[in-house]
């Protein structure tokens, strides 16, 4: 019952922490090494609006998700934009301004474990003999609704499916007017806001430390690799296997292995399968 | 309503469209024809600016240097330097050679996405209009689009164009390995959609034979040239087209 608690709790999270980045890649395929970077800065910018400004709560949350995403689409209008459809340069541009981000905020003294958001609720039930608090429980919530909520989106809004458009086919959604600078920055902002998200819900439980930007990044690598780049279905099917794996080492093993085992399922799923689980559908030959 | 002059384009040192000059008026349908590598989806590239954005791709990616010269006049407007985008927007919508359909989404997605620049009352007219022309995509609206026939795809594909509310709409190789049926389900279909919606349409094909009746005006490309131009019955009457592109 352990397992199956800590389990799907540590899935959402890690699903959540990768949701931005599959989005990201998807869509403009620019590999989004920034994504931790984005990640930790939603969380101090919410703190600082918290703290510093004494802004309310969910106002502070709401305002760090649109600073985010403004951060998100001025990275690819100023820096991306020029090196976009070069995979090396966008991921050694992408991830020298993550690195700057992180550097630059511990520089900037937010070290330590003084940083910490409130948890939305306090107090916790018992989940068939397992106590879990409230907060877990509505990340779990608020996971499964946003995934919901973006199958809705780009299934049924008319930006969403140009954005599904773009992603199989940039040029032939050129050719009907959808312009993929704009489309590709709007992609960056909802990555980044979606980056966000994760933090907003993952950080009240424990302090918030640049190392956890690479940390992160790391992760949702591991999730979108074993995934399948590219596919959200497999992301969050990778973020399940992947988040199931690391709780049973834990229990079996020990908490060291978890990160050994996103290292392990990257190194194994390259050698076996390396389009991915869900990887598109490079078969689909085209009819003549 | 569409008038290029002194088009040329150059891949590196290769001449790829060699001052090349057409016209296309209101309400008609203009063919241009050519065998492989003459010119044609250069041509359409051109005209729907789809060349800026190769030329942008490839400079940035430090490839092939592309050389763009000549001028692109629509309704009276220079457009020999408006973005694809906005090129779309003023109307003039390519349906690209091998009809590069969206392969994940479904047929109705696919028409949905197709219908980006139309507003919402637009596209549910379009998208009746467009089932009205191609029955066949009726039964198929939740079909993933790469599990299409070619045909099929190519109705998908001249649909999605529709649905972008073209004024002036470029079918680069419409018929490109379909089965002579259904060349002329589409052949028909063209002539029908550019009658109905009242747009011009210029479309580019390798065999002149089975477009060649609905066409008002056509041009015969060679090399990246122009070498013939003429309406239908004039280049019908012409003993050099007859020989080359009819095999009488």
């Amino acid at each position: 019952m352990q397992i199956i608690v800590y389990g799907t709790i540590n899935s959402v999270s890690l699903a959540l922490m990768a949701l931005g980045f599959a989005m990201v890649y998807g869509i403009s395929r620019v590999p989004n090494f920034a994504h931790g970077a984005l990640y930790i800065v939603c969380g101090f910018v919410c703190w600082i609006f918290l703290n510093s400004l004494g802004l309310n709560y969910f106002l502070a949350i709401i305002l760090s998700l649109l600073v985010n995403a403004l951060i998100g689409a001025l990275m690819y209008r100023f820096v991306l934009i020029r090196v976009r459809g070069m995979n090396i340069s966008e991921i050694i541009g992408s991830y020298a301004i993550g690195l700057a981000i992180l550097e630059g905020l511990r520089w900037g003294g937010f070290k330590g474990m003084t940083y910490t958001l409130p948890v939305f609720m306090e107090g916790s039930i018992t989940l068939g003999g397992v106590p879990v608090d409230y907060h877990r429980l509505l990340m779990m919530i608020i996971g499964v609704v946003l995934v919901g909520l973006l199958w809705a989106f780009t299934h049924y809004t008319k930006l969403g499916l140009a954005l599904q458009g773009m992603a199989q086919d940039e040029r032939a959604a050129l050719m009907l007017g959808i312009d993929s600078d704009l489309m590709a920055t709007l992609a960056m902002a909802f990555g980044a806001m979606l980056a966000g998200v994760a933090a907003i819900l993952i950080l009240p439980l424990g302090n918030i430390v640049v190392e956890s930007g690479y940390h992160v990044l790391i992760m949702s690598i591991a999730v979108c690799i074993v995934g399948g780049l590219g596919s959200w279905m497999g992301a969050i099917v990778a973020a399940f296997l992947i988040g199931f794996t690391q709780i049973l080492t834990v229990v079996y093993i020990g908490s060291h292995f978890q990160m050994v085992v996103a290292i392990l399922a990257i190194i194994l799923t390259l050698i076996v399968k390396p389009s991915g689980l869900f990887g598109r559908q490079h078969e689909l030959e085209e009819r003549v | 309503m569409l008038e290029a002059n002194e088009l040329m384009v150059f891949y590196e040192n290769m001449l790829a469209l060699n001052n090349i000059s057409i016209q296309c008026s209101e309400n008609s349908i203009v063919g241009v024809f050519g065998a492989n590598s003459a010119g044609k989806s250069t041509l359409m590239y051109a005209l729907s600016g789809i060349m800026l954005d190769i030329r942008k791709k490839e400079e940035m990616a430090g490839g092939e240097r592309i050389t763009i010269s000549g001028d692109i006049r629509f309704h009276d407007q220079d457009i020999t330097s408006l973005k694809p985008s906005l090129r779309a927007k003023s109307g003039i919508i390519l349906c690209p050679e091998r009809r590069r359909i969206f392969k994940e989404s479904t047929v109705l997605e696919n028409l949905k996405i197709g219908g980006f620049l139309a507003t919402k009352a637009q596209a549910k007219d379009t998208l009746e209009y467009i089932l009205h022309v191609f029955p066949a995509l009726k039964r198929l609206k939740s079909r993933i689009g790469g599990f299409l026939s070619g045909g099929e795809q190519q109705m998908l594909a001249i649909g999605r164009a529709l649905m972008a509310q073209p004024k002036l709409l470029l079918l680069d190789e419409p018929l490109l390995g379909l089965s002579p049926l259904m060349q002329a389900t589409l052949i028909k279909a063209t002539k029908a959609i550019q009658k109905e919606k009242k747009i011009s349409i210029i479309v580019s094909e390798q065999y002149a034979r089975p477009v060649f009746p609905i066409v008002d005006y056509a041009y015969i490309l060679e090399n990246g040239a122009a070498v013939m131009e003429g309406t239908r019955q004039e280049l019908m009457d012409n003993p050099d087209v007859k020989s080359a592109y009819f095999g009488v």
